[in-house]
């Protein structure tokens, strides 16, 4: 190890993929992945799943419930990149193919403790009203050849979606290092905690 | 020299009467601060929401600064824009907001606001679209040439933006 301390910090991620809401559709699952920058490397954990098909609960919130869930553990050097989860839902349509109901993603939080993320899900829509009657009728809806495109900015001027559900996730993140390696996540006042990862509870 | 991370998403947008929307996006510095990493500028996609009225966008946005001076914070400027059927574009609104100044993750409300013209153009506006624009897109987020302008309000925009701080407690600063 070099003199002057860590030269890598550790991210650990583990949480689940609560439920959704998708008014109009039943019966779906999801599939998540997680993005990242060059300096980022998984070290333990999974880093894609496929859950089980839900279906609505019958009461009047209309709940679709995964419960699935999500352990990572991230190494790096530097915070550019910083995980991104990826979620891409899917569902029956009208003549039993599999197509997708929406895309999603949002960054892993980075300071340390307990998050819960509702995130917004979207398809890609056809450029025009025959392509929609056409892909309706074949089962062959507009999606990304490859759903990490939903984690990144570049490219997306010229893509038109829909936003039709939300997917709500929970996190509990753990840092290890950031703080010796100079990095602040967190407003200076609740610092004086000496280490906010520990898990027996802090004193005061 | 001290690094700011800033990690984030532009959501959405809620309030504007107009429903598929994009937002152009840019964050300004002053001459302090220099882009290691990440991209400065960019363009959402067009969403039509089905569910509610907030377009999603869910941009990410991941940046990396190394900065000199505390002068300069930067500012993350916004254009709404809304896409018809027929694929026209026309503005929604300008805002901008000073990216958050204390590490951590924070829940940002940009409010917006669009140029009026003269009564003809506004008359014009409703019926066949388009409308007066900015022609220097530094008018969004400087204060110089404001008193020019009659102005109406838009949406608002909403971001979630987290910050990194390093070594800024090196330097003694406070935030």
């Amino acid at each position: 190890m070099a003199a002057g301390g860590p030269s890598v910090f550790l991210l650990m991620v583990n949480g689940q993929v609560e439920s959704a809401q998708f008014p109009e559709f039943d019966n779906l699952y999801c599939k998540y992945c997680f993005v990242y920058g060059q300096d980022w490397a998984p070290t333990a954990g999974l880093e894609e799943g496929i859950s089980q098909i839900t279906s609505k609960s019958r009461d009047a919130c209309q709940a679709l419930v995964w419960n699935f869930p999500i352990d990572i553990t991230f190494k790096s050097t530097n915070p550019f990149g910083w995980p991104q989860i990826v979620l891409s839902v899917y569902g029956p349509d009208v003549f039993g193919n599999d197509v997708v109901r929406g895309y999603g993603a949002v960054h892993v939080p980075f300071s340390p403790g307990r998050h819960k993320r509702t995130i917004p899900m979207f398809v890609p829509e056809s450029t025009s009203k025959l392509q929609k009657f056409t892909s309706w009728f074949m089962g062959r809806r507009p999606e990304y050849t490859d759903p990490k495109v939903v984690a990144q900015g570049e490219g997306r001027e010229v893509t038109r979606v829909r936003s039709q559900g939300f997917v709500t996730l929970l996190f509990n993140v753990v840092t290890k290092d950031m703080r010796k390696l100079g990095y602040s996540s967190w407003p200076a006042d609740t610092q004086s905690n000496p280490g906010p990862s520990l898990p027996q509870g802090t004193p005061g | 020299m001290a690094e700011v991370h800033v990690i984030g998403q532009i959501m959405g947008a809620t309030g504007f009467s107009e429903s598929s929307l994009f937002c152009k996006w840019g964050v300004h510095t002053g001459a302090a601060w220099k882009l290691l990493s990440g991209i400065r500028e960019g363009q959402t996609q067009v969403d039509t929401p089905q569910v509610g009225d907030m377009a999603y966008w869910s941009h990410p946005i991941d940046l990396h600064f190394a900065t000199k001076g505390l002068q300069g914070w930067p500012r993350l400027h916004l254009q709404v824009w809304s896409q018809d059927s027929f694929g026209r574009c026309q503005l929604a609104g300008y805002g901008f907001c000073y990216v958050p100044s204390s590490p951590g993750t924070h829940q940002l409300a940009c409010p917006t606001w669009r140029p009026l013209g003269s009564w003809r153009e506004q008359l014009a506006r409703a019926f066949v679209g388009g409308g007066p624009q900015l022609l220097h897109g530094d008018t969004i987020y400087s204060g110089a040439d404001r008193y020019r302008l009659h102005t109406a309000a838009g949406g608002t925009v909403h971001l979630e933006i987290g910050l990194l701080l390093r070594h800024f407690d090196r330097y003694g600063v406070e935030c």
